[in-house]
């Protein structure tokens, strides 16, 4: 039980003059999932293995409970890792496997073996304790790893993508077997992930990486309602969010083609202060109304259906702006939620409106969030 | 050492002898036999046909020399030397007896080679296991360019270094020494030895002794624990063939060794005398030189055919 502190941490790998983490700041509390998530090469496994005492820390410290563990070798750390390949050693059976840690620190044989089964038990691993790795399924290794780390009752576990080996269903089964297991056993969690659902349905807070710098840790809601600025709120959300860029009119943001969306006091007032009459105006698939031929005017746009995604319960459309004159947005997609029941068929030219007070407001020039 | 000898009683017998050559090493997962066939088929057999003639022929080649060696440690001198070659004659143990008894016995010079190889292979394999391991892991600039260095030594022919070596032999009083001639051997089977288990490291995840080093363990206990126990067919090759080449060296014993190190192939060499050459014993002495490393190579042919294709290291 630990909370987990990266103060300003920062990792420069040899050969390169771009940090791969730049001056990373994370307070993870105890009992804490944190999640880590971005695109690839943003620098989430680095985190970690800097944390893991794996990778060096070039700046800036890492803290551990109240332990500055900064220069500290992995072993004198305390923590438990998940690879992404499991890293089971072939040469041993699943309890030697599992036990492997405590065998190092010399726990007594009696106790070991107590606790390898309680955690057999715990992931039903039992009937497997004395295959080899090889002979075990990609789940059963996956969970095998899990077993391992828990045996060890760590101040924090790490994970870096453990789920990314396992098939699509069996991915989202475990997902939420890992979950409820770290809420069952407390034990703070720094997790790494480059797909966002997992982060939004594993954590209790989640940071986004771009780029070796940190973007935006906060809860997943918090990510999906209020993103920091343009880089989350395309990244997090499934479908993702639609991004445009308006030209400032008065007290209205244009959008190439017409369409017209009123901007509050203090989004003018940020956009004057910056000198600029450029906006990036994005909104949610499900923050848009499909209207009527009748009912269109000058806050609607109309689009042209590519494809519609019908998932049962959801339907998805695709489509081009219809109106755009600038080429750029032309070549944009426009993603919307429609009525299940009653989707547009493809092809079909109709209009769409944003709901009113649901667009969400980035300065074109920094691609920070603006006050709405 | 040949390998090719060992029965395959687990191939199907329609699939001859050539399984490893087809489909690039993949010979086993080829198309199981009793398929229809087509012309494709009837060509993959014309040409498995031809690889077994081929691979026939090679392995006469190797085998014969080495049967008729050990056919005239058995014969008499008269049927060793006679004109027409003597296939059925009655066996004789008097080489080997008179090799044993004399003046000039054997035994010493089974020692000291059993000694000299035996000393320097090991300490090649935990010399070399432990640089290799290094060579494998270490991330510095010019890696690529140490290794070839490494074994570019080995490429090095054994005359250039044995004058300078027989310069330094001699002011450290190593000449005609055991210990002279297991330095001498490590000379060239270090190299190989660290270029070879270098490569069997690599062949291990990073993640395997990350992994050990989260668990607790410190770099020597992950190396112990985790990493020597995957790479033990790269340790057993290693030292079967670093033995190999030490048991068979002539260039380096014939220059450093003395009546206290002269080892096997010394003891074949003076039986070639200027009063003419007795073959029996002669033969007789290259059965003795042969057949432990055959054995040596039968018995860890299960890790030598792992490890000399680099294949399993990581124990699938
Ligand atoms: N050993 C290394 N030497 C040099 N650069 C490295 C090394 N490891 C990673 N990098 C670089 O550091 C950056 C961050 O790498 P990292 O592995 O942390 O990315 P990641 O976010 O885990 O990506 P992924 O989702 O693909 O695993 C990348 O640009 C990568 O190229
Ligand atoms: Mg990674």
């Amino acid at each position: 039980m630990a909370r987990v502190l990266y103060d300003e941490a920062t990792r420069v790998y040899p050969g390169s003059t771009q940090p791969a983490v730049d001056a990373l700041d994370l307070d993870i509390a105890d009992g804490e999932f944190l999640v880590l998530v971005g695109p690839s090469g943003c620098g989430k496994s680095t985190s970690l293995r800097m944390l893991a005492g794996l990778e060096r820390v070039d700046g800036g410290r890492i803290a551990i409970g109240e332990r500055d563990v900064t220069h500290l070798p992995p072993r004198d750390r305390d923590i438990a890792m998940v690879f992404q390949n499991y890293a089971l050693y072939p040469h041993m059976s699943v309890a030697d496997n599992m036990g492997f840690a405590l065998r190092v620190i010399k726990v007594p044989k009696d106790e070991r073996n107590r606790r390898v089964l309680e955690a057999a038990r715990l992931l039903d691993l039992e009937e497997f304790l004395d295959r080899k790795p090889k002979a075990l399924s990609g789940g059963q290794r996956q969970r095998v790893a899990m077993g391992r780390a828990i045996v060890r009752e760590p101040k924090v576990f790490l994970m870096d993508e453990p789920l990314s080996n396992l098939d699509a269903k069996l991915r989202v089964q475990t997902r939420t077997q890992v979950a409820a297991l770290q809420r069952r056993l407390g034990t703070t969690t720094v997790y790494v992930t480059h797909d966002q659902v997992e982060a939004m349905t594993m954590g209790d807070r989640v940071a986004v990486l771009k780029d070796g710098l940190l973007q935006q840790v906060d809860t997943p809601l918090r990510l999906y309602q209020q993103p920091a600025n343009v880089f989350v709120a395309g990244f997090i959300g499934s479908p993702s969010m639609n991004l445009a860029e308006y030209r400032v009119e008065g007290e209205e943001a244009v959008l190439s083609g017409g369409t017209r969306t009123r901007l509050t006091r203090e989004t003018l007032k940020a956009l004057r202060d910056e000198g600029t009459d450029r906006v990036i105006l994005g909104f949610r698939p499900e923050a848009v109304e499909v209207v009527g031929d009748a009912d269109k005017d000058h806050t609607t746009f109309p689009v042209t259906v590519t494809v519609v995604e019908e998932l049962g319960s959801d339907a998805f459309l695709y489509g081009q702006y219809a109106d755009a004159t600038d080429p750029a947005l032309r070549e944009e997609t426009v993603i919307a939620r429609v009525d299940p029941t009653a989707p547009p068929s493809k092809g079909a030219r109709v209009f769409l409106r944003i709901v009113p007070g649901k667009e969400q407001l980035f300065s074109a020039g920094t691609g920070l969030r603006l006050p709405t | 050492m040949s390998t090719s000898m060992t029965p395959r009683s687990s191939v199907p017998r329609q699939a001859g002898p050539d399984q490893a050559v087809r489909g690039n090493g993949h010979g086993i997962l080829a198309a199981p036999p009793g398929m229809p066939q087509s012309p494709l088929e009837e060509s993959s057999r014309r040409s498995r046909w031809v690889v077994g003639i081929l691979l026939a022929v090679a392995l006469l080649w190797t085998l014969v020399p080495l049967l008729w060696m050990l056919l005239s440690s058995f014969k008499n001198r008269t049927d060793v030397t006679s004109a027409t070659p003597q296939v059925l004659f009655a066996p004789t143990l008097d080489n080997y007896r008179n090799l044993f008894t004399g003046s000039n016995n054997l035994g010493p010079y089974i020692w000291h080679s059993v000694l000299a190889a035996g000393i320097s292979a090991l300490l090649a394999v935990c010399l070399g296991a432990l640089a290799g391991y290094g060579l494998a892991r270490t991330q510095m600039r010019g890696k690529k360019h140490l290794a070839f260095w490494i074994i570019s030594t080995r490429m090095a022919p054994i005359a250039a270094v044995v004058v300078p070596l027989f310069l330094i032999f001699r002011g450290l009083g190593l000449i005609d020494s055991i210990p002279g001639l297991v330095l001498a051997y490590l000379t060239f089977n270090l190299p190989f030895a660290i270029w070879l288990m270098s490569a069997f490291f690599a062949e291990v995840p990073a993640s395997l002794e990350e992994s050990a080093l989260v668990a607790g363990c410190t770099r020597w206990q992950a190396f112990r624990t985790v990493i020597l126990p995957l790479t033990k067919s790269g340790l057993v090759t290693t030292f079967v063939l670093c033995l190999v080449f030490a048991w068979n060296d002539y260039a380096f014993a014939v220059v450093f060794s003395g009546p206290n190190s002269q080892t096997l192939p010394i003891a074949a060499s003076q039986l070639v005398t200027q009063t003419g050459i007795d073959w029996g014993q002669l033969t007789a002495i290259g059965t003795i030189v042969v057949v432990p490393m055959m054995l040596a190579g039968l018995a860890v042919r299960r890790w030598l055919v792992t490890g000399l294709t680099l294949g399993a290291v990581t124990g699938e």
